[in-house]
């Protein structure tokens, strides 16, 4: 959990000590930590993907908000 | 020159795809991205007088969307609201990935090696696949997750917006990674 802690936000020098030493230890924590900085990415990069190639709004939909609008405005 | 003056007629018509490709790309839910952007529309139209004409419409419209986003965000993960002793119930713990008794991975659960994961899939493929692991999240987790690496609110922002405690707040940051890794694993990466 300090490892997702250090992604976001300064930690305490100990405690960043502590774990640059588990991490130099722990092969499997160091791959974790690499993955979840890619996953964080990925997700950013996908949904940047999505907006930009997603569908269109349904006519159906602008014709609904149209009228929407003009009962309101 | 181009008109500055909000015409909210022309809105579903001239920034309806757009805004809702944005509003699909963060729900994952087709009807609930189309109230997303007719709400956008609505709250503008009652706005009109916030509305400043150095910024332009697209972009004012957009900054609506994304405050309905997060909205969207919140009344979810609140309507689903556990607290910290019964997060065990919303989805794996750590239980299910640490040996309980020396916090070293458990053998199935360890991270295998990514070594160029991303170039072993198409990157349509990984995203897709992403997608559907963040959508199998628990809604709180899903809500988190996305308010904070998609959106990138601060975990001060999230805390405050969802109604969290700082340590639930990372609890839940760390389980959600935890179960994303794992859920990418099982769909194919890892294993080239």
């Amino acid at each position: 959990m300090l490892l997702d802690q250090q992604a976001d936000q300064p930690v305490p020098k100990e405690a960043r000590t502590s774990l640059w030493l588990h991490l130099r230890y722990c092969p499997y924590c160091n791959r974790y930590a690499k993955q979840t900085v890619k996953i964080a990415e990925w997700a950013k990069a996908a949904a940047a993907a999505r907006a930009s190639a997603g569908p269109a709004l349904p006519e159906a939909a602008k014709e609904r908000m149209r009228e929407r609008l003009a009962a309101a405005g | 020159m181009i008109s500055t003056t909000p015409v909210p007629a022309q809105w579903p018509d001239r920034y309806g795809d757009e805004l809702y490709r944005f509003a699909l790309s963060r729900v994952s839910d087709a009807d609930a991205a189309e109230e997303l952007v007719q709400d956008t529309f609505l709250s503008a139209l009652s706005g009109l007088a916030t509305f400043r004409a150095e910024a332009s419409e697209r972009t004012w419209l957009f900054v609506i969307l994304r405050r309905k986003i997060i909205d969207y965000y919140r009344r979810q993960a609140r309507t689903n609201h556990v607290s910290l002793d019964e997060l065990g119930e919303a989805g794996p713990t750590e239980a299910d990935f640490f040996n309980p008794e020396n916090g070293h991975w458990n053998a199935q659960q360890a991270p295998v090696s990514w070594l160029n994961a991303d170039a072993a899939l198409e990157q349509q493929e990984l995203h897709d696949i992403l997608q559907r692991c963040q959508q199998r999240l628990p809604t709180q987790q899903h809500a988190v997750f996305t308010l904070r690496f998609v959106e990138e609110l601060s975990a001060e922002e999230i805390c405050q917006e969802l109604g969290l405690s700082s340590a639930n707040y990372w609890v839940i940051v760390h389980r959600a990674k935890l179960q994303l890794r794992r859920c990418l694993e099982k769909h194919g990466l890892g294993k080239n």
